[in-house]
């Protein structure tokens, strides 16, 4: 289970004075941007339970990432509380944890031991994971010469091998074809079933209805809205046709211009 | 738990090193032997400009040099290559929850599995050359001060690797740093061929006493306490001030690497 409450997040950099103000006196006037904001995360807070699973939609650049590597642990909030119970697993980057010189093989392990599972595990679970990755004798290529959707088979193969109990994945799913991506989610729902916690971060809408019950849509660091998945991505969705949103967007064009 | 995690770190720093190994190498020819190349090449270049050239009268000038020149190339490789060791593994540092140490320590022992193949190297010189080779002190000896060096070059690596998130000039300074110092050291020269008078400020070089050490056991001979105790004072200067570096410093590197 994930619980996060009150969480808020600056990477401290928004205040930086150049050596001209410095010397001018002039105070730092740079605006706050959409992509340039003070705080990354404004007051975050969201249970998911053992057995459920949240997906978070918003634009890019609006915190998904920092909310899941927060979650992860990789980095520190500055305020709130994030508590955990159990291990996790998360798929946040394609490619992190492997070598594009070493073959996938090796990479399995090389990955496997990131992920946190032992030497003698991999080994147990090894022709289980080249099965589920179906990438058969491409196993002993490089690395290098897989294609995206190829790395992301290996990558999801092994976390899949890994039994954490909570699972972070952001966005990876998506290079992944159909037929994968279809086998992904059945593997999640499954996962699900057994008490696996699950956070998705996704802009492909179908997946996070497949996927999740609940969900949270970020806005700028600010939860704009929590609940039901379904209703959410419609209000998600309905903002982004909206002519409002729009006229919002052009007049930030023009101050970007101005100043 | 705890044991089955630390039994876990270790296997990933195995196939940390191993995957570093194997990279390296893999689509080279002569393979490891590109390895102990370098300090190879450069004991040889450095017996005919001193021995052949300059005429320094010293004998069995190649094995000086070859036994101070493979510790050295451990030491000064892993401190620059570990350096970058956090700022060159984004995704690992970002994406992914392991000790941070666990990175630079993999450069410290990367470096050490190319030292412990060139040991070899050295003792084939030693025979070439008509000497001996003393196992009965070395078999003590050796581990030994593969452990010293460990702690001596895993300290400076972890602090550089550290500080160099911060203020990326540190993997530059290390570079220029460290040729200062293979000079400084006497490594090419005998401590000897110093002049009396500054003899003393080049004792005051911790890594004097590390490769005089080794010399000594590759010699054959037995490390005086004197080098000891002050190795001794070194490792836990050293260990104790990047302990602190570690704890203060480490929480935001994800964010700024």
């Amino acid at each position: 289970m994930v619980y996060v409450n009150g969480v808020w997040k600056t990477y401290g950099n928004s205040n930086q004075v150049g050596i001209k103000e410095r010397i001018v006196g002039k105070k730092n006037s740079r605006k706050e941007s959409r992509f340039a904001r003070n705080w990354v995360l404004c007051d975050i807070g969201f249970n998911v339970h053992s057995g459920h699973s949240l997906g978070i939609v918003g634009h890019n650049g609006t915190g998904k990432s920092t909310l899941l590597s927060l979650i992860l642990g990789t980095i520190k909030a500055d305020r709130g509380e994030i508590n955990r119970k159990g291990s996790v697993g998360a798929m946040l980057e394609l490619g992190s944890g492997c070598h594009p010189e070493l073959t996938g093989r090796e990479n399995i392990f090389l990955n496997g031991a990131i992920l946190g599972l032992r030497i003698h595990e991999i080994h147990r679970n090894f022709d289980s994971i080249v099965n589920f990755s179906e990438l058969g004798v491409a196993i002993d290529l490089p690395l290098r010469t897989y294609s995206s959707g190829m790395s992301a088979r290996l990558a999801f193969s092994v976390l899949a091998h890994a039994r954490r109990d909570i699972l972070l994945i952001d966005e990876i799913l998506a290079v992944g074809d159909a037929s994968f991506q279809e086998k992904c989610i059945s593997y999640l729902q499954d996962y699900k079933k057994q008490g696996g916690t699950l956070v998705v971060v996704s802009h492909d809408m179908e997946t996070l209805k497949d996927l999740c019950s609940e969900g949270i849509w970020l806005d700028e660091g600010k939860m704009v809205s929590s609940g039901p998945i379904d209703a959410l991505i419609q209000k998600y969705m309905d903002s982004i046709h909206s002519e409002d949103k729009f006229s919002i967007n052009l007049q930030n064009k023009e101050n970007a211009v101005t100043a | 738990m705890v044991n089955s995690t630390y039994k876990q770190w270790v296997e990933l720093l195995y196939l940390l090193v191993l995957k570093e190994l194997k990279v390296r190498y893999k689509r080279s020819f002569f393979g490891y032997l590109w390895a102990i190349a370098n300090p190879f090449v450069f004991a040889l270049v450095y017996c005919i400009a001193f021995k052949f050239i300059m005429r320094v009268q010293m004998e069995n000038y190649i094995l000086f040099l070859l036994t101070g020149m493979f510790p050295w190339a451990w030491l000064s490789q892993s401190v620059i290559q570990g350096t970058e060791s956090f700022t060159n593994n984004q995704s690992l540092v970002r994406r992914v929850v392991l000790p941070k140490f666990i990175l630079p320590l993999s450069n410290v022992m990367q470096e050490m599995v190319h030292f412990i193949f060139a040991i070899p190297v050295i003792w084939l010189f030693f025979i070439v050359n008509g000497e001996h080779i003393y196992f009965g002190p070395m078999v003590l000896q050796l581990p030994m001060m593969i452990i010293i060096q460990v702690f001596i070059a895993f300290p400076l690596t972890l602090m550089g690797a550290i500080m160099n998130v911060y203020v990326r000039d540190v993997q530059y300074l290390i570079g220029i740093f460290f040729s200062v110092l293979f000079f400084a050291t006497p490594m090419v020269y005998p401590l000897s061929m110093v002049p009396a008078d500054y003899q003393f400020y080049f004792t005051l070089n911790p890594f004097y006493w590390l490769i005089d050490s080794w010399r000594l056991v590759f010699k054959g001979e037995i490390i005086p306490i004197y080098h000891l105790a002050n190795l001794a004072f070194y490792t836990v200067i050293l260990s104790t001030l990047s302990l602190y570096c570690y704890r203060r410093l480490t929480q935001r590197i994800a964010e700024l690497v």
